[in-house]
Parts: C-alpha cells; sequence; structure tokens
C-alpha cells in the first residue's frame, strides 16, 4: 500500500486529535451554559430580581441543539455510538473487516450530512428565529459541521482498519 | 397513502427491512435508522435527504429532552460531588447487617440514586465503578455482582425522576407527573423483589455480611444524607404541584446537586466539574442523536400509515385490557432487547397508544407498562445498555452474566404482572395526590 509518508500521516493525526480536544471544549462549555437560561426562566418566573427573559427558551433549545450534534461527532471518533453486537469473538483481521463495513455505514450518512446539510443551512439563510431573532443557519450549520467531522474521523479510523486488513501494524 | 411511490407494505419492508440488516451488520442504532430511511427519501419525489436534517432538527429543538443532559449532569454531580458517598453509607448502616449486605447496599442506593437521577446508564455506570470491585474482594461472584448493580440500575428510569417518564409525557401527551406518582409504587415494589433475590442468592452461596450499624451510627448517616434526600421531594414535589415544567425541576436538580457538592459536602473540584460537563455531553449527544434518527425514522412510518396498518391485524384478535396490557408489555420487552428505550418510545409507544385506548386503558397504566417493560430491556441482550456498562466496566462478557440476570428478572417480571393486572398499583398514588391529572 503506498499511502502518504509517516511524516503528514502523524500531523495529520495529530491536527485529527487537537480538532476532537477542540470539540471536547466546545461541549463542555456548551453543557455548562445550558443551565443558565433555564435557571433564568425559572428565577424571573418566580421573583422580581430579573425581568421575565422571552428568549431564555429559545436560547436554550439551540444551545442544546448544538450540544448533541458536537457529542455524535465525538461519539464516532471515540466509537462510543451503541451498537447491537451479535457477532462472536472474531480474529483481529475478520473484526477489522466487519469494523469497515460497519463504518461504510456511517460513512453513506456523513456524506449525506454535509450534502443535504448544506441544502438545509443555505434553506435557513435568511431566515431568523421566532424569539431571539438569531440568524437559523447559525444553528442549521451543525448539520454539515457534523458530516465533515465524520469523514475526517471516519478516514483515520477506516486507514486503521484497512492497514489490519492487510496485514501491516495500526499506527 | 395517495401521492406516495411506495405502498405502506413495501415502505415498512424497506424500512424495518434495511434496519435490521445494518444492525446486523454493527451499523450503531442511530446511524442504522438513518441509513433505512435513506431510500425512500430518495425515491419519493415529495421527499428528500434533506427531510433527514429537517426531521432530526425538529426532534432536537425541544425544550423536553432538555431534560436528559440535566439528569445525567445531576447524576455526575452527585458521584464527583460526595453525595453518592453519603447515601452509600447510609445505606450501609440501613441493610449492610443483612445476609448479602454489599449486594443488599448496591440495592438501596439505586433506591435512593433513582429518587434523585433519571437515568438508568448514569447509574449503572457510577453504580458498578463502586461495587463490582469491591463485591469480587469480598467474594461474591463475578455474574452475581455485574447482574445486581445492572438490574437495580433499572430502577432510576421507574423511580420518579425519570427521563423515560418526560420523554413518554412529551411524546404521548401525558401528565408528566401524575407519571412521576404513577412509578413510585412499582418502583419500590421491584426494589424489594431484588432485595428478596439478593437475600436468596446470600442464603444459598454463603454471601458475607456487615455487623449491624447502631442506632446512633444510623441517625448520624441520616442527618448528613439529610439535604440529599430532600432532593426527590424538590423534583417530584415541583413538578406535581406544577412549580416547575420537567424541564426545570431538571434544572433545578442540577443546580441543588451542585450547591450541595460544592457548599455542603465540599468535594467538588474544577477537575470533578470539567469531567462531570464532559461525560454528561458525550453520553447525552449519543442517546439524543439516536432520537434524532429514530423520529425520522418514526416519521417515516407516520407518513406512510404504518402503524394503522399494523394494529388493523392485532385489534381483529378482541383482546381485554389485561391481555393487551400483557400484549404491550411483551413488545416493549421485544423491542427493548434491540432498542434503546427513547426510539422504542417514540416508534413503538406511538404504535401502541392506539390500541390501549381502544381497550380502555388509562394511559397513565399504558405509560407504566410500557416504561416498566423498556426499562427490563436495558439489560437484555443483545442491546441492553446498564448490562454492557456493567460487563465492561467488570471486564468480563455480557455471556457470563446473562444466567444471573435472567434469575434476578423473574421476579421483576413477576411484578410487571402485577402491574398490569392491577392497575391501581401505578394509579392509586396520582389518583390520591392529584386526581385531576387522570382523566
Amino acid at each position: 500500500m503506498t499511502g502518504p509518508s509517516p511524516g503528514t500521516l502523524s500531523l495529520w493525526r495529530k491536527f485529527t486529535a487537537a480538532y476532537a480536544g477542540l470539540l471536547s471544549w466546545l461541549l463542555v462549555i456548551s453543557i455548562a451554559i445550558l443551565v443558565v437560561p433555564v435557571t433564568l426562566q425559572i428565577f424571573s418566573r418566580y421573583t422580581e430580581l430579573i425581568p421575565s427573559y422571552i428568549w431564555t427558551e429559545e436560547m436554550a433549545r439551540f444551545l442544546f441543539v448544538w450540544s448533541i450534534m458536537l457529542g455524535a461527532m465525538i461519539g464516532v471518533r471515540e466509537g462510543t455510538h451503541f451498537e447491537v453486537d451479535v457477532w462472536p469473538r472474531m480474529a483481529l483481521r475478520p473484526a477489522a473487516a466487519v469494523r469497515l463495513i460497519s463504518r461504510l455505514g456511517v460513512l453513506v450518512i456523513a456524506l449525506v450530512f454535509v450534502w443535504a446539510g448544506i441544502e438545509f443551512t443555505r434553506f435557513a439563510w435568511n431566515r431568523i428565529s421566532e424569539l431571539a431573532e438569531l440568524p437559523l443557519w447559525l444553528i442549521h450549520m451543525a448539520w454539515p459541521l457534523a458530516g465533515f467531522t465524520w469523514l475526517i474521523f471516519l478516514g483515520e479510523q477506516m486507514l486503521d482498519d484497512l492497514r489490519i486488513l492487510f496485514g501491516r501494524s495500526a499506527l | 397513502m395517495s401521492g406516495s411511490v411506495l405502498s405502506p407494505g413495501t415502505a415498512a419492508l424497506i424500512l424495518f427491512g434495511l434496519f435490521f440488516l445494518f444492525l446486523f451488520l454493527r451499523v450503531p442504532v442511530a446511524f442504522a435508522l438513518a441509513l433505512a430511511c435513506l431510500p425512500i427519501l430518495l425515491i419519493e419525489p415529495r421527499l428528500s435527504a434533506m427531510t433527514l436534517a429537517q426531521e432530526t432538527f425538529n426532534a432536537y429543538n425541544s425544550f423536553i429532552l432538555l431534560a436528559v443532559p440535566f439528569f445525567l449532569l445531576t447524576a455526575n454531580l452527585m458521584n464527583v460531588g460526595g453525595i453518592t458517598d453519603r447515601l452509600m453509607l447510609l445505606s450501609r448502616t440501613m441493610v449492610g447487617h443483612w445476609p448479602g449486605g454489599l449486594a443488599q447496599i448496591n440495592v438501596v442506593l439505586s433506591i435512593f440514586f433513582a429518587g434523585i437521577s433519571g437515568s438508568s446508564t448514569a447509574d449503572a455506570a457510577s453504580q458498578s465503578k463502586i461495587f463490582i470491585a469491591a463485591q469480587r474482594k469480598e467474594g461474591y461472584d463475578d455474574g452475581f455482582s455485574v447482574a445486581i448493580t445492572a438490574v437495580s440500575a433499572v430502577l432510576a428510569v421507574i423511580i420518579p425522576p425519570s427521563i423515560l417518564m418526560i420523554v413518554w409525557g412529551g411524546i404521548l401527551t401525558v401528565s408528566i407527573g401524575a407519571l412521576f406518582l404513577a412509578g413510585i409504587i412499582p418502583g419500590l415494589l421491584i426494589g424489594f423483589a431484588q432485595m428478596g433475590t439478593v437475600h436468596v442468592y446470600a442464603k444459598i452461596r454463603g454471601y458475607p455480611t456487615y455487623p449491624r450499624a447502631t442506632w446512633g451510627e444510623l441517625g448520624k448517616s441520616l442527618a448528613i444524607s439529610l439535604p440529599a434526600l430532600t432532593t426527590p421531594l424538590i423534583i417530584v414535589g415541583g413538578k406535581v404541584f406544577g412549580w416547575f415544567t420537567a424541564t426545570e425541576s431538571a434544572c433545578i436538580a442540577v443546580l441543588y446537586a451542585g450547591a450541595l457538592s460544592i457548599l455542603v459536602y465540599r468535594e467538588m473540584d474544577l477537575k470533578g466539574l470539567h469531567y462531570a460537563l464532559l461525560d454528561t455531553g458525550k453520553l447525552a449527544g449519543l442517546a439524543l442523536f439516536c432520537v434524532g434518527t429514530a423520529s425520522a425514522f418514526g416519521w417515516l412510518l407516520a407518513y406512510y400509515e404504518i402503524p394503522k396498518t399494523i394494529l388493523a391485524g392485532v385489534s381483529t384478535w378482541g383482546m381485554g385490557p389485561t391481555t393487551t396490557g400483557f400484549f404491550i408489555a411483551f413488545v416493549f420487552l421485544v423491542v427493548g432487547c434491540f432498542l434503546d428505550a427513547i426510539p422504542a418510545i417514540i416508534i413503538v409507544g406511538t404504535i401502541l397508544d392506539p390500541l390501549s385506548k381502544a381497550v380502555g386503558m388509562d394511559p397513565v397504566h399504558f405509560a407504566i407498562v410500557g416504561i416498566v417493560s423498556l426499562a427490563f430491556g436495558l439489560v437484555t441482550p443483545p442491546y441492553g445498555l446498564c448490562l454492557m456498562i456493567s460487563c465492561s466496566i467488570a471486564g468480563i462478557r455480557m455471556v457470563d452474566a446473562l444466567k444471573d440476570t435472567m434469575i434476578m428478572l423473574i421476579p421483576m417480571l413477576a411484578v410487571l404482572a402485577l402491574v398490569i393486572v392491577w392497575p391501581d398499583v401505578s394509579l392509586f398514588l396520582p389518583r390520591l395526590i392529584s386526581p385531576e391529572f387522570l382523566r
């Protein structure tokens, strides 16, 4: 197999690792912030301390959408998306073959998310949300981004599987 | 349906056929659901691949589902902030001197945990880390330790608050407050059934016990745990009496668990907080992403009116309310073996809803039968999340814990049968406290 030289490969892997780290931090931050608008909503109802903001509910929902998509992106890299395992324990190579097939399935959905996601984002280009009046493409963007992210992570994983399948050790 | 290229039968064959094929090929459940939708979205001229993006977006853009990350975060905060440790000490002073003391503590802690957290997977993850190694050290068999930790974790979604009840209430428009109250007695009964099972195991296998705690020790640990023990009252009470919405009550749970960890028990540090947030985000992302694609799948089923077609066959069987109850439980138990509980509610719950209404089952009773059955699905292979988590933490294969899990399920199934045959088991409390929630 003639692939990229080890030097560029490790640079690429450094990039994906750093990217995954960035996504993890964004996820931590969005979960932490998620508590804020809902708390504001409760306090504004029962106290006079703050006015009752109408956009809290919407902001919470949009942040929530982003945190789901971020979690789903990281899940592909870590291989933690739930799956049903009915196969017996297999040797290294057949196991890699089965993994490759299942990753092809994820790959198809990643491509669909990129393709349909771009259309989905363009569709929302000139629209704003009802309450907070945020541009909607900011939220719809999460779909094509998830697709691209999966492609990046899948490329790395499928390369490893191919190496095992053809008798080279994974990097 | 007029205007569509495919007939409902063909569409159902494609949807379910592809879904099971991809599951078999080990494509993750969330992606298998999306893949099954894809050919239909491309064939039908009125639909397109963008429908997938739109339907997943619609599913996530929901204030009710926001309760899921909040309950996961509550559970994580309890673990890193020392609340779980206090409750464990209390459980030990209560039941430690019974045969199989540590395993009894395992069940009792799950009951306490269930009253604060609404997530079984969070319970299974945290208690497996606490108990399995400890039980191994005290001479319990691995299969037994894994099984009891996993089956007791399912209490978290039966005893309120519960993520499943919030999702069920949101999707099938049932009062979440009524569901919370209705889950209490069945949940406690299942917990007691598990303690009975542990007792029998301990007697036969001679599992160890702890010395009996003095009344003073019991009182002391009760006093220490009291702030944590009031959490269920705040969450469930707040929802039942209409002070907060379900999502807000979950947010209150986060704030309360955070305040206890930082101000009262003072065990939270920045590292713990970061871990709690990251773990919550990851688990919520995995579980809820699947809800999105399941919603798209369910939306297509509804588009072709497939549920109606399936039910047309079943309703000619002429089942009474009790038989229907058993039928519903059976369907959910089988589906729960293959599917996560939330997508199962979205897809199967909506299919069975008209059936339960046709025989005059109370919607709350129907919900509890469904939720308890789906909760049992968390420990049944091939897709039993709680059992998977416990096994992976214990480092054993699922097959090795299967026998003990099945034995422990028998008394739990007996409680389920009781809940089906005798609706008052679930309906008594909601009728007593808030009759306006029932029909």
